[in-house]
């Protein structure tokens, strides 16, 4: 094995430290349950390390604290990449060749700090003098940098399962322990159970976290001298204090609530519909032309506040239903229904072509489908031809259960532990993963999606029907809307279509993304445990994905934004993602003060650069693209890009919040009718999601190839023709791109020395975009060609996987580091400037 | 290619329809301006002919049985050149369709039914082609139409086998009458000249005619780069202890560092495990030639086994005990006949249909990702070896014109930018592929009927689809698209031009080639616009990047775009790159336009002779 760079550029500086750690047996380190902010640097202080002398400096180690958070155990660790390259070269080598893994292990782990708090599970890197951490660090800025983590840190909410290492003697180090697991299999490889902390015997040498994003962490502990410490063992240690924080049995204790820090939402001016009023659902009736139905919100339904009567529904608390049924009939009906979930109407195409969200009978009131076709009958009248589909996904769709097999199948084929199982698994790979299902249901998700899609543009009302509503349906419903509406593939879009389907319709978050682990079941078994858990969201956003990967100009998103999605599931501290429904959020905010913050509000988790990544420079935006919701957005940017602010003139948009009488407006949708989508379904057209599930291992990642280069390139494209404009514009050229002296065989203007001074004091008062100038004007001057080629050299070492995956670790040069971050203001530039509606 | 130059060239490209041939989309358009004649009857021009091309028979009642769309009644043409069916439409605005082939792509020609044969379409012919694609006629019985199309495409597709000639050839002839406008394919390659660009001669190495009249080794090129060490009559001595001759010789050297790679065959050790002074110290001369190393590393592309299975036919390996400083690894690729059905496999999944629900585990089942994953990463060993610890690298296999010719040829394309390129790329396959012997003739089977034939492999279209795979990886690393390397594909197997013809640089020699057939590369070259990547002029292109593609079955796709391209249902979306083309367009119109404005104010900021250089329009 060697240094796969797997902790976030440090590997060089591993070196020095994971040689030198193996002489000091004699580790004086304590850790405190809890203990204060500052209690570390005190042990430090007086507790003198044996480890390496600049290891003094522990405190350093310490993880940076969120307001709330609390560090619950801490031990220095080795942090080993989750499955090393078996060349030098990252390359994977034929089998039966006769060089084998080389044998050097110094440079294969990072030793460090690692921490539990009641946030996350952080590891830092402490670093030897001799390999300052200067020289690699500075490139971790262009990959995608989170507010509330680093790059070895993981939310305990994203844990999904612990495995322990046990020691393997006397004789072993850490080191040799963590190697002994390649080569001895995994039979001393335990999965810790969520409810049997006390169960953890024996030393453990080293900890395998699996983490529900498809990260592998790996951790090896120093073995102690039992002489001075007794029965201590860091990696028990660790271990016992993950197994009681990760797995929270009641949502009450997630961090979320610890962290009472105020939000202050920038959202205001989003076009994110968040689907939380009355006047959300109605504007979307609007904007689809759904003339037939009417919105329900439970606080003025006197029937759903009377104490007694209300617990006997469970209704989010606003929802569509036929105008033609009353109120009260309708909850009257609903009750048949699992989950009360009779009837919802989400969407609406054409003419009056509505879909339709509906559970099926309770199995008590399954030999009766009167009921049902009482709810049909309703739903059909208010379609426009009187014409209906009932398409059952239950028997169609994968259940939940299903979902979730295939998710963990394909979780192990993308965290192999070595290299040897990285290699089985190769040799078999696509029989492995067709076993495991994942494709076929995104195929089968996309297919039906298309189908609903296809009903509704012949001009038939669709209902998808699912046992409790809530889950495949979320996806099927979701998916229509996407293939359908380029309003929702737009950002705003697709944030207001999650908000509507999954979240105000209530997908029950909190149980399929394991939030919680509820009540213990008797002997603890895990199969039960899990039953309620299922990625379905990672199921949409990968057929999300697989419709980005085939019409690649018609989202507004990239795939790294639906990829940090499914990341920020794993993030208490927003909570979109974190409960199963309204009634619940409301009550955590009225029982305990919980801080709502929404997920959408990216600048909480990113800043200006990372958000970039975002939105896709190939997207074409088009007229119609500006829906009712979206005017507000469009208003936001209208500083930026003129051209676009002028289509807002969508229906509805902006006038009189408060009265949402549909009359006033035009009945008519305003939805376009000629850009839908017809995906190909079947697996031979599907690709595997390699930036979501292959980014954690260093071994699949193709420096300075796949898509990044692509899309960098189209921003340069887009930042080149900006430029042009601008200078056209202003009729003053002196900040040209660099293509264009390339492109015309023009000389720079040499003038530029001159003028140098001028323009850096110049640069003092201006934002990016003049600061960008300077960097130009100040490397272009000495040779004009050198510049582009290290920029290029640059470029071309950037992950396959970027903005995820890991900078070069070790020996990156210096030079490296200015040109990344003059590239990343450039392209800061271009998201500013994008004027994509005036490019043919 | 300049690229300050090739950008304005290369913007107004066509989009471009992945698999074709060329011959077809001219066919096609054609076909648009044809109407019915007097009688009803199609005309006798329903595609445009090429020059030297005849027609050899023609059948108006031919029914193709379509895979996909079912059977289509039409016309059957024959010419010496291709084979063309066109359907009569039904309703009036229906397009017809055309399947075009040509003769050369055809490996074998079947009847089907008999005289007692019943039910429709049950007589007639099958052919069986060599690019992934099998297609059955149906005759009449009455009117014994079936008998004269089955022996003129006997006749025409196998002119070999039926002392005919091919068509490359008749092609030529008709192209000197009406002389080739663009320059010639043939002058693509210089091997001098190559040398040069590499740095031969030098003080390490020269460059040897040695060879000029193929009497030392007849399926080697005329000019060898060697040792400046080693003497011509050392290098007799040293041919005879390697296999057919072919001793080592240099492919590719790094400018910078020195460290090379050479090709050769498998030495004659035999399995009394003979040895050879010469040859030991040729070696140690190509070692020397490289400063930065004093190790040599050989990369024998067999599996071990096979090497060793081969000194019992007086073959094997260098053992690095007779050789000093010599270290060998073995890269596990298989041979030529486990090639050829691995790609059989792969043809029987993809076509016609293939069975979505076990599809992945039929494409695991073929082993063709995993035979490209070898190979990538025997590849990327060489790469390692020469950039990364600059030590020179022996490669070989048993002859050193199959295995060899693809590690050579696909490591010097990861290390050497030049390669990435049209023009390079052209020189890499007239270079690694053609002059160094790699058997197109015996590999291919060009107009010949033995279609069972052992030595036939299709060792150079996984060397193509190897490049597809890095081409995948590395998007913007290629001045060339899909288009190319399946335009490549096509005219390997079509005869249409010389360039894959013979087996040998000798054989090409004595056939004359150069003069009576035409270049592939002199057609490519007339037409480059659609065969040019536009994702290439960007940040990669000058910066003098060695890829290294991930040789693993995750990252290896099988190439639909190839294998499965006869299934209208398998299209690959060309969405992206239309817009990249757009975004280019926009870009160059826009500096078009500022370039005119700045020649315009420079032209009057002259005239006004102002003192102050900058920002003329301030």
């Amino acid at each position: 094995m060697a240094t796969g760079g797997g902790g976030g550029g440090l590997g060089g500086g591993a070196t020095g430290s994971a040689g030198n750690a193996d002489h000091h047996k004699r580790n004086t380190f304590t850790s405190y349950v809890a203990p204060l902010p500052g209690d570390l640097r005190a042990t430090a202080d007086t507790n003198e390390w044996c480890l390496p002398s600049d290891l003094r400096d522990v405190h350093l180690g310490k993880p940076r604290l969120l307001q709330g958070e609390q560090i619950v155990a801490s031990a220095p660790a080795y942090m080993y990449s989750p499955i090393d390259p078996m060349d030098s070269s990252g390359s994977v080598s034929g089998s039966g060749s006769s060089s084998s893994l080389p044998s050097d292990s110094h440079k294969e782990a990072i030793f460090g700090l690692l921490s539990v708090t009641n946030f996350k599970l952080a590891f830092v890197p402490l670093h030897s003098k001799r390999n300052p951490v200067a020289t690699a660090a500075p490139l971790i800025d262009l990959y995608q940098e989170n507010a509330y983590l680093g790059r070895n840190e993981i939310t305990l909410n994203n844990i999904d399962h612990i495995y322990t290492i046990a020691e393997l003697g006397r004789a072993a180090s850490a080191l040799q322990a963590a190697r002994g697991i390649a080569s001895h299999g995994i039979s001393r490889r335990k999965k810790l159970e969520p409810f049997k902390q006390h169960n953890i015997s024996g030393r453990i040498a080293a900890l395998h976290i699996v983490c529900k994003n498809f990260r592998l962490l790996k951790f090896a502990f120093q073995q102690q001298d039992s002489k001075i410490f007794g029965s201590s063992d860091q990696g028990k240690l660790i271990a016992s204090a993950l197994v009681r924080f990760a797995y929270p049995m009641r949502h009450d204790l997630s961090f979320a609530y610890a962290h009472r820090e105020p939000y202050y939402s920038t959202l205001g001016a989003s076009g994110t519909s968040m689907y939380a009023t009355k006047n959300d659902w109605a504007r979307e009736l609007i904007r689809c032309g759904a003339t037939e139905w009417q919105v329900v919100s439970t606080a003025s339904v006197p029937l759903l506040q009377n104490p007694l009567q209300a617990g006997k529904y469970t209704v989010p608390p606003h929802f569509v239903i036929p105008k033609s049924c009353s109120v009260d009939r309708f909850l009257d009906l609903s009750r048949a229904f699992c989950d009360s979930r009779a009837a919802f109407w989400v969407y609406s195409y054409g003419s009056n072509a509505a879909l339709v969200r509906l559970a099926e009978l309770q199995p008590a009131a399954q030999q009766d489908t009167k009921l049902e076709n009482v709810m049909l009958e309703l739903v059909r009248k208010c379609d426009a031809g009187r014409q209906l589909k009932l398409l059952q996904l239950t028997d169609r769709l994968p259940s939940i259960q299903d979902v979730l097999k295939a998710y963990q199948k394909l979780r192990r084929l993308c965290t192999p532990e070595t290299p040897q199982k990285f290699m089985m698994q190769d040799d078999k790979y696509l029989s492995l993963l067709e076993k495991t299902n994942w494709l076929f249901y995104v195929s089968l998700c996309l297919r039906f999606a298309s189908e609903a899609a296809a009903t509704l543009r012949s001009g038939v009302s669709c209902v998808l029907q699912e046992s409790n509503g809530r889950d495949l349906c979320c996806v099927v419903s979701s998916l229509a809307q996407l293939l359908l509406d380029p309003h929702f593939r737009t950002i705003d879009g697709f944030q207001s279509l999650v908000q509507k389907e999954w979240v105000a319709l209530e997908h029950p978050f909190q149980r399929r993304l394991g939030h919680v682990y509820s009540a213990q079941p008797a002997g603890g078994n895990a199969e039960l445990l899990e039953s309620e858990q299922s990625p379905v969201f990672l199921l949409f956003l990968d057929c999300a994905w697989q419709l980005l990967q085939q019409f690649p100009d018609e989202f507004e998103f990239t795939q790294t934004y639906l990829t940090t999605l499914w990341d920020s599931c794993f993030m208490p501290i927003f909570d979109t993602f974190q409960f199963d429904t309204q009634a619940q959020r409301l009550k955590a905010v009225r029982d305990s003060q919980l801080v709502l913050r929404p997920v959408w509000d990216w600048g909480e988790q990113f800043s200006d650069k990372d958000k970039m990544f975002f939105s896709n420079p190939l997207y074409q935006r088009q007229k119609g693209d500006l829906g009712a919701q979206a005017a507000a957005a469009a208003h936001r940017r209208s500083l930026a890009v003129g051209s676009r602010a002028a289509h807002g003139t969508a229906t509805g948009s902006t006038p009189s919040r408060n009265t949402m009488n549909p009359q006033l407006f035009s009945t008519a949708s305003s939805v376009p009718q000629d850009r839908f989508l017809q995906p190909a379904h079947r697996i031979v057209d599907l690709q595997v999601w390699d930036q979501c599930y292959y980014r954690w291992l260093p071994i699949l990642d193709i420096r300075g190839g796949g898509q990044p280069q692509v899309d960098l390139f189209h921003r340069l494209l887009l930042s080149n023709i900006a430029k042009v404009q601008r200078c056209l514009e202003f009729q003053n050229f002196d900040d040209l791109p660099d293509a264009y002296y390339e492109a015309t065989g023009e000389s720079r203007p040499n003038q530029q020395k001159d003028e140098k001074p001028v323009k850096e004091d110049e640069a003092e008062y201006v934002d990016g975009v003049e600061r960008r100038r300077k960097t130009t004007a100040k490397a272009a001057t000495p040779t004009n060609g050198l510049t582009s080629m290290s920029g290029n050299l640059q470029l071309s070492t950037l992950s396959s996987f970027f903005p995820f995956g890991n900078p070069i670790a070790g020996d990156a040069p210096h030079q490296l580091y200015d040109i990344l971050s003059s590239s990343s203001e450039l392209l800061m530039e271009t998201s500013s400037f994008l004027d994509k509606s005036s490019i043919v | 290619m300049d690229s300050s130059a090739g950008l304005a060239d290369k913007l107004p490209s066509k989009t471009v329809s992945s698999n074709s041939l060329d011959s077809k989309s001219e066919s096609i358009s054609l076909c648009s301006r044809h109407d019915v004649g007097e009688n009803g009857v199609l005309r006798d021009t329903p595609f445009g002919y090429l020059d030297g091309e005849e027609d050899q028979d023609q059948k108006n009642d031919v029914t193709y049985v379509c895979p996909y769309r079912g059977p289509m009644f039409g016309a059957l043409t024959i010419t010496n050149y291709r084979l063309n069916f066109r359907s009569l439409p039904l309703r009036d605005q229906e397009p017809p369709m055309v399947v075009d082939v040509p003769l050369g792509v055809i490996a074998r020609v079947e009847k089907i039914g008999g005289a007692t044969s019943r039910g429709e379409n049950s007589y007639g012919i099958e052919i069986f082609c060599k690019d992934m694609r099998n297609l059955r006629f149906a005759h009449k019985q009455q009117n014994h139409s079936r008998r004269t199309v089955f022996e003129k495409l006997q006749a025409n597709a196998f002119p070999l086998s039926n002392n005919g000639r091919l068509f490359a050839f008749s092609h030529a002839a008709g192209n000197l009458v009406n002389g080739n406008g663009g320059w010639d394919g043939w002058a693509v390659y210089e091997p001098l000249a190559e040398l040069r660009r590499l740095g031969v001669p030098n003080d390490m190495w020269r460059a040897t005619k040695l060879n000029e009249s193929y009497a030392i080794c007849d399926s080697y090129p005329a000019v060898w780069a060697v040792p400046k060490a080693a003497s011509d009559d050392f290098l007799k001595r040293v041919a005879t202890f390697r296999s057919r001759c072919r001793l080592p010789v240099l492919s590719w050297m790094n400018p910078r560092t020195q460290a090379t790679i050479t090709r050769c065959s498998q030495p004659l050790v035999g399995v009394s495990g003979k040895r050879n002074s010469d040859d030991e110290a040729y070696l140690s001369f190509i070692m020397e030639a490289n400063a930065q190393s004093d190790k040599l590393t050989i990369m024998d592309a067999r599996p071990s086994a096979n090497a060793i299975a081969n000194k019992a036919k007086g073959g094997g390996y260098e053992s690095e005990d007779a050789y000093r400083n010599v270290e060998i690894h073995f890269l596990d690729i298989h041979n030529i006949h486990v090639m050829r059905e691995s790609l059989r496999k792969v043809k029987e999944a993809c076509f016609p249909t293939t069975d979505d629900s076990k599809w992945q585990t039929a494409i695991d089942n073929t082993l063709w990702l995993k035979h490209i994953r070898c190979i990538l990463a025997g590849a990327v060993r060489i790469v390692d070896k020469v950039e990364t610890m600059s030590t020179s690298v022996v490669v070989h296999c048993s002859d050193g014109w199959d295995r060899t010719a693809q590690l050579t040829a696909l490591s010097m394309l990861l290390l050497d930018h030049y390669y990435r390129t049209v023009r390079g790329f052209e020189v890499l396959i007239e270079k690694e592929w053609l002059s160094f012997g790699h058997k197109f003739q015996q590999r291919i089977g060009h107009g010949d009927n033995k279609h069972s034939d052992a030595d036939r492999s299709p060792v150079f279209l996984q060397f193509i689809d190897s490049v597809w795979q890095v081409s995948q990886q590395f998007n913007n690393a290629f001045e060339f698209n899909e288009h190319f390397l399946i335009t490549i594909v096509d005219h390997l197997y079509s005869c249409r031009f010389g360039t894959f013809l013979c087996n040998t640089e000798a054989e090409r020699v004595t056939e004359d080639l150069k003069h009576r057939t035409t270049s592939l590369w002199t057609h490519i070259n007339s037409s480059l616009d659609q065969y040019l990547n536009p994702l290439f002029p960007s940040f990669t292109q000058r910066a003098e990047l060695v890829l290294r593609p991930i040789a693993s079955v995750r990252s290896v796709r099988l190439w639909k775009g190839l294998y499965c391209r006869w299934n209208p249902g398998l299209c690959a979306l060309q969405r992206g790159c239309q817009r990249t083309r757009e975004l280019l367009s926009k870009q160059d119109q826009l500096f078009k336009l500022v370039n005119e404005l700045r020649v315009k104010s420079n032209n009057r900021n002259t005239s006004m002779t102002t003192t102050r250089l900058a920002s003329p329009m301030h």
